[in-house]
């Protein structure tokens, strides 16, 4: 699962202007020929600044992602599910660990993270600031949320942080297992008993347009990123991840005979771009910066946690550890 | 809370509602690095990083984080300052030529293992084990004994065999019952023959 639409919202390219134009030079040649970069290598403090930024919203994402979905393990039907997705969810909290690792080879720790999570200074995806009030909900999440998220993580890749893309091999890896539970457990419901469809069906059109701000906002509203794609910080634009997703899974959608919440929603055969009805860019900006259904639970979910957990790692305090920038 | 779900309303009252207290220093607890065995005869290679309290326990956490599935047959860990690190190559500079050269230090020499960057981007890979009393020699003699088989390699790392946590040979079927938990695997989600059976009943309909 993964943090869409990293927004980048107002990014000053002013200090590129101020780095060392020769380091610079080098560093942009070494990204053009598609080598990696590593975390002793020299970098300009956008690129730094960037990648903590989205890594870390990345990283809260899986964590706060994880809420939603594990509210439903006690519920899901049958032993069989209820393992699936104890196992769907460990792994999403498995992909925060290693996201705040890589991170944090950028010099920003794991602690001033979570701090920042809690304070609600760094954001995270969107989406699961809404809530899932039956299972086809969470078969939703698990199957198109992720799927949005693997079209997401599968062009960053590709990107030029080491650590970071070390980090998205492995979580692709494991995310195929999401997906092919999702689209199970959503087979299942279609071609189930009538309440079972109309669950789903309900199920889309709730999560639809949550689905469509998943990917940012429109890349004519959105700022200018064209310097975070010469760096692959940003590896496709909002819309074309979208339109990606699209193409990908609104005929699956059809295919199991559900329909979509959007008269507009249509391919053009010359262009292979969909035209749909723009999402309502005002919701997504309101539900961002805190107002949405469930943003106050989840925080307070994982502030609970937070504080439930201190006495265990106070207790576990030890002189001869200490904690140091990891490395790679 | 008002939630939909009625254990996050039965939480504990803790603290202030949204109210975040700055975390104490030590609440970080220390960073350790990874390294797994995917195959019996095949080189372990850096995973990623775990924070805890000591080595044992980042051995424990180790296992939870990094060989849930996939083939393992083996894991360590070692504490992050305890890797000594070389500078960083990149192009057709092998980062075993920056090496300076470190011989007959003073003092009794103890194994080190080596690990190499085959790729930038790639994980860091082990190539074996050296006889030194310095990181520094050990990684000269790596060069010198040509343990990077001649390649170019774009980093070089050394940890003191005595500072690693190995898996033991009886912990070692901690993995045994991997091939066991289908249900962690892509595999096991074949829902082909229900949608074809799922399409063809809705074409008659």
């Amino acid at each position: 699962m993964y943090g869409g639409g990293n927004t980048f919202e107002g990014i000053k390219t002013d200090s590129v202007a101020q780095e060392d134009p020769a380091k610079l030079a080098e560093f942009e040649a070494r990204i053009a020929r598609g080598e990696k970069i590593e975390p002793t290598d020299w970098m300009p403090q956008l690129y730094r600044k960037q990648l903590i930024r989205m890594i870390e919203q990345h990283a809260h994402s899986e964590i706060i992602g994880a809420l939603p979905e594990g509210t439903w393990i006690t519920r899901a039907p049958g032993f069989r599910r209820k393992m699936a997705l104890m196992a769907k969810v460990q792994d999403e909290v498995g992909h925060a660990q290693l996201l705040y690792s890589a991170a944090e080879t950028l010099g920003k720790s794991r602690e001033k993270m979570i701090e920042d999570l809690l304070s609600g200074k760094s954001k995270y995806s969107n989406i699961f600031n809404y809530p899932t009030f039956t299972w086809a909900d969470c078969c939703f999440i698990s199957w198109l949320v992720d799927a949005g998220a693997i079209v997401n993580q599968l062009a960053n890749a590709k990107g030029s942080y080491g650590p970071y893309c070390r980090a998205l091999d492995r979580i692709c890896a494991e995310e195929s297992f999401h997906l092919k539970y999702g689209h199970h457990c959503v087979i299942y419901l279609a071609s189930g008993t009538a309440k079972q469809r109309q669950m789903f069906q309900d199920a889309i059109n709730r999560w639809w347009a949550p689905m469509m701000h998943f990917f940012g906002p429109s890349d004519k509203i959105s700022a200018h990123t064209e310097v975070l794609m010469r760096w692959k910080v940003k590896m496709a634009t909002n819309d074309d991840m979208r339109n990606q997703f699209l193409d990908m899974y609104v005929p699956k959608i059809w295919e199991l005979g559900f329909t979509i919440p959007d008269p507009n929603l249509k391919k053009n055969a010359e262009t292979g771009k969909w035209a749909y009805t723009e999402p309502d860019w005002e919701e997504f900006k309101r539900v961002i910066n805190g107002d949405g259904p469930c943003n106050k639970e989840r925080l307070e979910v994982r502030r609970v946690a937070e504080e439930r957990g201190k006495w265990v790692r106070e207790a576990l305090k030890s002189p001869k550890t200490a904690y140091v920038t990891p490395l790679a | 809370m008002n939630s939909l779900d009625p254990r996050v309303n039965r939480l504990p009252a803790i603290g202030q509602p949204g109210q975040i207290l700055p975390k104490a220093a030590l609440d970080q607890l220390g960073t350790f690095e990874v390294f797994v065995q995917p195959k019996d005869g095949k080189p372990f290679q850096h995973e990623g990083i775990v924070h805890a309290a000591n080595r044992e326990l980042a051995f424990v956490l180790a296992k939870e984080a990094f060989t849930r599935r996939f083939l393992c047959t083996s894991l360590f860990v070692a504490d992050t300052r305890h890797v000594y690190v070389s500078p960083t190559t990149e192009g057709n500079t092998n980062a075993m030529d920056q090496l300076a050269e470190v011989i007959n230090q003073p003092g009794t020499a103890e194994a080190y293992d080596i690990f190499v960057l085959p790729k930038r981007g790639k994980q860091h890979v082990h190539v074996g084990q050296v006889q030194a009393v310095l990181p520094q020699e050990a990684m000269w003699k790596a060069k010198q004994q040509n343990l990077h088989q001649g390649k170019v390699v774009y980093n070089v790392w050394a940890i003191r065999t005595a500072d690693i946590r190995f898996t033991t040979e009886e912990e070692k079927d901690l993995w045994l019952t991997l091939p066991e938990k289908k249900f962690r695997d892509a595999s096991d989600y074949k829902g082909g023959d229900k949608l074809k059976e799922f399409l063809e009943r809705s074409k008659t309909t």
